[in-house]
This record gives structure tokens, sequence and C-alpha cells, in this order.
């Protein structure tokens, strides 16, 4: 995504063509039978479906749904993530004491939650958010928490010496200097947020991305699986999109990275 | 010559230890004594990890003692040194912020409104030669010039006291004798206690009023002490061929070698 800025036209066109081969090969796969339209359906198919949802409006109510969902998960996780990687940061004896407890709660795989946040929270968007929220909150807590820890010590002892309280030390140096972390972990985060709350609606909901594709499913609908899944993705891409401009705007201070050498 | 009661920064008995990671001890410090009178130029000397940095973050405040006390104007230093400012050797600037705003930085830390300590900080680049180089960040500029807007930064909150950790060791030969220069003409302007800290006898002698040699590590003592009689202002370009500079050197250079010689048997 962010790599995108400095692509040669060459490359750009042989994205665009690799995309297109694809989608034709799977049209014409379906239209001959080379390619089983039931179990993988058909790009014109997905398109109209699409279409269908959009022209008729009811993808907004689902989409609404899992985007306020993801975006309370996002929010509470990054919110608790940044607030509790800075106070171990900062306590290094509370991190001590806390630490094989929060490696135990990491590694518990965050699915099979899902049934008892339904238990507790009910049918409704909460118990979504709150499996949204364990994934995001862990990504983001251990990348500020590194990001802190990571802070330069020179400049730290710089910022005290020019006379800063710990208040400003924090907002002056650490934020500032975690950024770059947690800016990271952001990344990742939003993804997971959106995966997370469409396999809690997914389990058990009754509006939704989620729902959507459970239900075309439960109806061996896979245009409408695809349908979604192609809703969900370019979601995605373009809430990504957002954050990486934020985020080049908010870390303009370090040198630009050749991105063209990523390739 | 035993002026105690102008001493700005006072060093008594002074040890200090550390622990490695590993849990061996290491004595970088011991038996310091070391006086800094008000408005003097003091260099300390000696061959690399004997201890220099160590004394200048005492001084500073961000270390303790093990055992003895560092006086600041005839009080005992508890916390973080306010009457002083330092000057690093790597690069402290924040990354993050603009030029400006690190020079800016201790004024808002003192709470002064931002824009009042921008138009200081604005007055202050003007005075290090970093005009129209405000807006830009760290990274933009030269290693020269970064070294400059440290300066700044370092002066503007008024310090008494400025310490000074080879600041210029990482600039070539030539922005290094331009800066020296540059901080003699600020601390003859403001009559500023400088305490610096180097391995280049040469930089000690020329910029300073007195050189104190501290002895190779492990367990580090000041040697030796000694005064700086030429005039001021120095002219830097020429001071190193004058005859007393030269007999100076020899003087001073017979301490310091011992130490630099114990430093390589120690490896």
């Amino acid at each position: 995504m962010s790599a995108a800025k400095g692509t040669p036209t060459a490359i750009r066109m042989g994205q665009a063509a690799l995309g297109l081969g694809l989608l034709t090969a799977w049209e014409t796969g379906s239209r001959t039978g080379a390619i089983d339209k039931f179990f993988f359906s058909q790009p014109s198919e997905i398109g109209r479906r699409l279409w269908q949802w959009l022209a008729t409006g009811s993808i907004w109510r689902h989409l609404g749904t899992t985007l306020a969902e993801a975006a309370l998960a996002f929010a509470i996780g990054v919110g608790l993530g940044i607030v509790f990687g800075f106070l171990l940061a900062r306590m290094p004896r509370v991190a001590a004491l806390l630490d094989p407890y929060i490696r135990i709660a990491n590694a518990l795989p965050r699915v099979v939650l899902a049934p008892i946040f339904l238990l507790w929270f009910g049918l409704g968007i909460w118990s979504k958010v709150a499996l949204g929220v364990t994934v995001v909150f862990f990504i983001v807590f251990f990348n500020t928490w590194q990001g802190v820890r990571e802070a330069d010590p020179i400049v730290i002892n710089n910022a005290r010496m020019l006379g800063a309280s710990e208040s400003q030390l924090i907002r002056h140096v650490l934020i500032p200097s975690a950024l770059s972390w947690i800016f990271s972990s952001l990344h990742i985060s939003i993804g997971f947020a959106m995966i997370a709350v469409v396999v809690g609606e997914y389990l058990g909901s009754s509006r939704g991305v989620g729902y959507l594709i459970a239900q075309a499913e439960g109806v061996f609908d896979t245009t409408g699986v695809f349908a979604g899944m192609a809703v969900l993705a370019s979601v995605v891409l373009i809430i990504g999109a957002g954050v990486n401009r934020l985020e080049r705007w908010l870390l303009r201070w370090k040198p630009q990275r050749d991105v063209t050498a990523a390739y | 010559m035993l002026g105690l009661d102008n001493a700005a920064l006072e060093f008594r008995q002074i040890a200090r230890r550390f622990t490695s990671p590993d849990g061996i001890p290491y004595l970088a410090l011991i038996d310091v004594n070391l006086t800094v009178r008000a408005g003097r130029f003091v260099s300390v000397v000696g061959p690399s990890g004997c201890g220099k940095s160590t004394l200048l973050n005492l001084a500073a405040g961000l270390m303790r003692p093990s055992e003895g006390s560092v006086s600041l104007f005839g009080q005992e230093l508890g916390g973080i040194n306010r009457r002083a400012a330092y000057m690093f050797q790597q690069d402290a600037l924040l990354p993050w912020k603009t030029v400006l705003d690190n020079v800016a930085l201790g004024l808002e830390f003192r709470g002064k409104t931002r824009a009042a300590a921008r138009a200081e900080a604005d007055g202050w680049l003007h005075r290090v030669g970093l005009d129209g180089f405000g807006g830009s960040f760290p990274y933009q500029l030269s290693g020269g010039m970064r070294k400059r807007a440290a300066m700044a930064q370092c002066w503007i909150t008024g310090p008494d006291i400025v310490l000074m950790d080879e600041p210029f060791a990482a600039l070539d030969v030539h922005t290094r004798l331009r800066m020296q220069q540059e901080i003699l003409g600020l601390w003859a302007e403001t009559g500023k206690t400088v305490l610096f800290v180097t391995h280049d006898l040469e930089e000690a002698i020329a910029m300073s009023d007195e050189v104190a040699v501290l002895a190779a590590g492990p367990g580090s003592r000041i040697v030796a002490r000694h005064t700086v009689d030429m005039p001021r202002p120095r002219d830097l370009l020429d001071i190193r061929t004058q005859p007393r500079f030269l007999e100076l050197y020899k003087s001073i250079w017979a301490d310091l070698r011992a130490q630099v010689l114990r430093s390589y048997e120690r490896g």
C-alpha cells in the first residue's frame, strides 16, 4: 500500500494485467465448466450481486453494523493498549509481576472466547466488540510497551536536563518515540479488528457482513460469500490507506525510506 | 587561589560503582575531589573509559554518587541539577521536533508559552548561525548544524553551569575548530561556568582555564591539575603554535601519557 507512491508505471500495468488475467481465467473457466460454478461462483455473478446490494442499499445496514463494531473494538483496544503499554513500560516491577499472566492471556486463541462473549454480552454488537478488543489490545499493548522501552536514553536525559517533568517527558519524548511502533501495530490491528468482529457475527448475530456471509453459506450461495469477502477486503484497504496518510504526516520527522527498495 | 566560597561545583570524596548485567561490580571513580570555581572553564582529560562521562552525569544529577557528595554553589545536589545545561556527545535533539521547537523546548518546560518560547528561540537560531533552518527536522541538518542547535538548546535556558561531554568528537577537524571558537565566544559573553570533558588534550588546553587529568580506570581519580595561564580572548587558529601552549602541552601530556599507557596495559 505505502509502496504504491513510488511504483513505476510498468509495475502498475503488470499489476492490473495480473488481476484482469486472473478474473478472466476465473470467468471463462466457470462459463466453460472447467471450474464448478457451485463451489467457486463467477466474477460477473459476484459483481452483479455487489451491484444489487449497493443499488437496493441493503448492504449499508450490515456494513454499518460491522464497521461500528470494528471501530469500537479498535478504539477501545488501542486506547487500553496504549495506556497499559505505557504503564508497564514505566513500572518494570509491576511488569515483571504480571509477565506470566500476560503471556497466558495472549497465548489463548481468541476465537474460543467468542461463545463465552456471546453468553456474557448477548447477540448484539457488544459480544463482537469484546472479541475485537481482546485481539487489538494485545497487538497495540506489546508494541507500545516495546516502543517506550526503546526510547533513546540520551534523548530522555536531554529532556530531563532541559527541565521536563514526568508528564512533559511522556508527552514530548515517550509518546512520539513510541509512535512508529504504535503505528506499525495499527496497520495490523485494523485487519484483525475486522476479522474478529466478522468471526463474532458469523458465530451468532442478526446483522453485519459476517451474518450476511453466514446466511449465504447456509443456503450454499457461494456468490454471496464471495461478494461479502469483496466488501470486507475493500473496506480494510480503504481504512488502511487512511492510516497510511495519517502515519506519513505524524512521522514526517523521519528520514524517508526508499520505498522502491522493497521490490 | 583557594576561593572555595565561589565554587560553582564541588565533588567531594566521590566514589561511583556500577554493576554489570551479569552482576560483576565495577569501580569507576574513587576519591575524586574537584572544585570548579564560578565563571571558570575547566576541562577534564583522561584515557577512554576512565569515567569522564560518569563525572558529568554526577554533576548533572542524572546519577548519584555511591559515596561522597556533589555540591552546587555550596548546597548538596539531591536530584536533577536545575542550574546546569548538558551538551551530550551523541545527538540528543528530539528528532520529531523541528529545530526551532527543539531550541524552544527548555523554555516551554519552564512554563513559557509556546509563542514566547519560539520568539526567543528564533533569536538563538540567529545567534548560532541557523537562520532559516528553524522549520527543518534534525535529520535534515549536517552534524555541525545539529551541534549548533544543541548549543542553542542548552544555552537558551540561561544555566549557571554548562556541562559538555566531548561535544565535538564526531565533527571533522575544521568544523570542530569553528565550533570551539563559537563556544568560547558564547562563554566569554555570558560568563558561565563550564565543565568540559574530552580526550583531546590540545582542545582542553586551547579552551580552558584549568585542566584536570583523570587516571585510567577502574578506580579513576584526579591525578593532576594544571592552570592554563594564557591570555584571553584566544585565537584558536594560532594558539597551538605558541611557546607557552607547547610548554603546557608537554607538562600535562607527561601526566596524561602515563595514564594512557596504563589504560593500554589493561586493554
